[in-house]
């Protein structure tokens, strides 16, 4: 038993930290919150040069080769600071999807790509009847001589103003939920697509609906086997659920330094707000919170890369509690720090809006419970 | 026991209910509650609203008749509440003017003070602001340091205060300061002045909140000056005029306890209206659950409301119970608020585009400042200790 990360692990942890500090915390995320794309996209072209989104990626394509958990650590830095950018959909998401199913051809083009850092995709699944986007697929792709032609409307797709590639899900076929689904992966810049900002809390993560009218794609832009969409998008969802998860450790952890921090040198009544145990037992409920959903989430990481038969398991644990814990803890370090937790300004907010959006994203709690009492046989 | 409303006390409902279908802003009982978005169309707009009000007599219904409000029993100024949180009236800007200024000024005030000021309240002619917290002075708010020295017929104030809510807009300020050299502890030698914030030496610089709006404010003092018979109540006896004023805080609970109403009458319609998975939200067994616990508990939060309120008429006076109206409000608020955006499903993460035009996020967002404004929940907690179970205090210094 040895539940702790490699020595190089956690030297690239070291280095990811260095990095973001490098771009001063949550700088690149309050840019983002401006509106400023070129931000983000300087702040990607770094962390590809640093050899980040190209972990995962099989060294034939460019990448380093390595399991899930090599990139345990950078994404929980990358979480600690709110890096802008689709990063766990691009390497949670696009990586592993594209590795188990795409054509040597895909391949070579978007994998090889996000390894360089030239491709950025991006995920478009939710319809605006959304929450379980397994079975509401109403976007069409119909065969066309030379491929497929899409037709219908997207939301909540991030950063579709900075990806090169989306990857969109669509029926093919007539069917029930899950069923004669399609993934293709779109130039955002092919005709007939248009992109409309939908306004978010977490504004670090700008949202769009995304819209295809008449879109043409060839027939290279099928992912996967026809029909199958949905399935071959399960396994890889759960990569991004875990994804995300270790993201938002990385939040979580920075909310805890934050809360800690503050109850240290705020001083109230002669002392250290620190003192009063109102504050210093919050503080511990976030830390064992934390703590909770990390082992949770390095446990899935680990099921992952196994490719352990309990893996779809572990994912719901973390998934579904981190996102409730995120919540709890990102709501009582805003408390812990008074008026100042009520301002702009000051850090806690982006944290408590990053944590609300990432609730439901990907499968409420409440979906992942039940997959996990399914699971069960119960 | 008795839960009913005697036939006067549903008079005066049925006639405020009346005034507001006639007076308020044209389609807001349709619906459309949006104020203007441009701040200054916006504080004209919530002026002309307050000030309609007072000439209605619909401002400060709780003040005495001849200050211009209507004397109203502490139930009716809870039928108030309850109607003004029922159509989600526009708020009034000078809110605390109103609720706490206006009154501490009627109650200690001298009779020169009274006629200045207190004419212009009701009708937003004169809007205040609360100058108590100050950025080392926020639960320990005795710790503060802005400071009045008197140079012959003035006092010259020095010093800064922090969200201070509606500074910007405000035309005075209800200040706590220091005004003794010496003081044989931190509440000794305290002073509330009336402070004329239009002059140089008062600067308010509006802080940016964590829900895009920018009512409070940093709140810096450079040499203002304040006319010397401007101290409301004793020189060195500040303290206890502030207390006095916080006092007058506690009414305004009952404001959060009707939100509460509305904001459960509310949940429920969405889930009455919307659908999840292909069926309404609302025959889901887990939003059941939840929702016929916010059922309860939003009932309870009224009882315990009333329950407090009639103790408070027998003896006469406010007493602790208050914090625990505060600190269940507005803990409950927030929860409450966080499971109407949860319930948006992923579509939740978004803001103003989000469902009901981001009602939800809104009042998500806001209520944050419920559990630390007037007090955090920590600070309510221990006066409920303290006060009414007579644990031990903390040790402060
Ligand atoms: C929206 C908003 C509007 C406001 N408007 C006004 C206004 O108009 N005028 C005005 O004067 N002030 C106003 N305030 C200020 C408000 O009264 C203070 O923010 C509040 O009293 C807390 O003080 P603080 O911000 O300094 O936090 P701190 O006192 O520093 O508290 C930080 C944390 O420590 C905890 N803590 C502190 N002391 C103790 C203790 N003894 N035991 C246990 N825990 C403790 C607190 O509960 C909190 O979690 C407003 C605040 C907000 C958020």
């Amino acid at each position: 038993m040895d539940f702790s990360l490699s020595d190089d692990q956690l030297m690239l942890q070291q280095n990811a930290r260095q990095f973001f500090t490098a771009q001063r915390g949550t700088r690149p995320a309050r840019k983002a919150m401006e509106g400023d794309v070129a931000s983000t996209k300087a702040l990607w072209k770094q962390m590809a040069e640093l050899g980040y989104p190209a972990i995962t990626i099989a060294e034939a394509f460019g990448g380093a080769g390595e399991g899930f958990l090599s990139l345990v650590p950078v994404l929980e830095e990358a979480g600690r600071v709110l890096a802008p950018g689709p990063l766990p959909e691009t390497v949670g998401f696009a990586v592993p999807l594209l590795t188990r199913l795409g054509t040597q051809a895909q391949k070579q083009q978007y994998l090889q790509g996000i390894a360089d850092g030239s491709e950025i995709v991006t995920l478009a699944f939710y319809e605006s009847s959304c929450d379980a986007f397994a079975g509401q697929a109403t976007v069409t792709a119909e065969r066309t001589a030379a491929g497929f032609r899409l037709n219908g409307q997207k939301v909540l797709v991030p950063n579709a103003d900075l990806a090169t590639a989306l990857i969109v899900l669509a029926r093919t076929t007539a069917g029930p939920a899950g069923e004669g689904l399609s993934l293709f992966i779109v130039d955002p810049k092919a005709s007939g697509v248009q992109m409309r900002l939908q306004r978010p809390m977490d504004q670090t993560r700008p949202l769009f609906a995304v819209s295809f009218e008449q879109t043409e794609v060839g027939e290279e832009a099928l992912i996967g086997p026809l029909d199958e969409g949905w399935t071959a998008a399960e396994e890889a969802l759960r990569t991004l659920a875990v994804s995300l998860s270790v993201l938002s450790v990385g939040a979580m952890d920075a909310c805890v330094e934050q809360s800690a921090e503050y109850a240290k040198t705020r001083v109230q009544f002669g002392q250290p707000i620190g003192r009063f145990q109102a504050v210093k037992h919050r503080i511990v409920d976030m830390k064992v919170n934390l703590e909770t959903a990390r082992s949770l989430t390095y446990y899935a990481a680990w099921a992952l890369e196994e490719g352990s038969s309990d893996r779809h398991v572990a994912a719901a644990d973390a998934k579904s509690f981190t996102a409730q814990a995120f919540v709890r803890v990102a709501n009582a370090n805003i408390q812990n720090h008074g008026g100042m937790g009520f301002t702009w300004e000051a850090e806690p907010h982006l944290y408590a809006k990053r944590a609300k959006a990432w609730e439901n994203y990907i499968g409420s709690p409440e979906a992942h419970l039940d997959y996990i009492a399914a699971a069960q046989g119960w | 026991m008795d839960f009913s409303y005697t036939p006067q006390e549903e008079e005066f409902r049925a006639e405020l209910r009346a005034w507001l279908k006639e007076n308020l802003p044209p389609g807001w009982l349709e619906g459309n509650h949006k104020l203007p978005e441009d701040p200054k169309e916006e504080e004209a707009f919530l002026r002309a609203w307050q000030h309609k009000l007072a000439d209605g007599h619909w401002a400060g219904v709780s003040w005495p008749k001849e200050y211009g409000g209507r004397g109203a029993s502490l139930i009716e100024q809870v039928i108030y509440e309850e109607e003004m949180a029922r159509v989600d009236a526009p708020p009034q800007v000078n809110a605390i003017g109103i609720g706490m200024i206006g009154p501490t000024i009627i109650a200690l005030g001298t009779e020169e003070q009274k006629k200045r000021y207190v004419p212009k309240i009701l009708n937003a002619e004169e809007v205040w602001c609360q100058g108590y917290s100050e950025p080392n002075a926020g639960s320990d708010l005795a710790a503060l340091t802005t400071r009045a020295t008197l140079e012959g017929d003035h006092w010259v104030v020095n010093g800064q205060k922090i969200w201070t809510s509606y500074a910007h807009l405000a035309d005075r300020c209800f200040l706590l300061l220091r005004t003794k050299e010496n003081p044989q502890n931190k509440h000794d030698g305290l002073t509330c002045l009336l402070v004329d914030m239009h002059q140089p030496g008062v600067e308010p610089r509006p802080i940016h909140q964590m829900n895009d709006h920018r009512d409070f404010n940093e709140t810096f003092f450079n040499n203002a000056i304040v006319p010397k018979d401007e101290v409301l109540g004793e020189v060195n006896n500040g303290w206890y005029a502030a207390v006095v004023l916080l006092s007058f805080e506690r009414v305004s609970v009952a404001n959060v306890a009707f939100r509460l109403q509305q904001a459960y009458d509310g949940l429920l319609a969405y889930c009455k209206r919307h659908e999840r998975n292909g069926r309404p939200l609302i025959q889901d067994p887990l939003v059941r659950n939840r929702l016929a616990g916010y059922h309860a508990r939003v009932h309870a939060a009224k009882l315990n409301f009333y329950r407090n309120l009639t103790r408070q008429i027998k003896t006469g006076r406010p007493g602790p119970e208050g914090s625990m109206d505060k600190l269940y409000c507005s803990e409950l608020l927030k929860e409450l608020n966080g499971y109407a955006v949860s319930l948006q499903g992923a579509q939740g993460e978004l803001w103003q585009d989000a469902e009901e035009e981001g009602k939800w996020q809104e009042e998500y967002l806001s209520s944050f400042a419920m559990t630390i404004a007037g007090g955090t929940s920590e600070i309510q907690k221990n006066i409920i200790a303290e006060r009414m179970l007579g644990l031990p205090k903390d040790i402060k210094y």
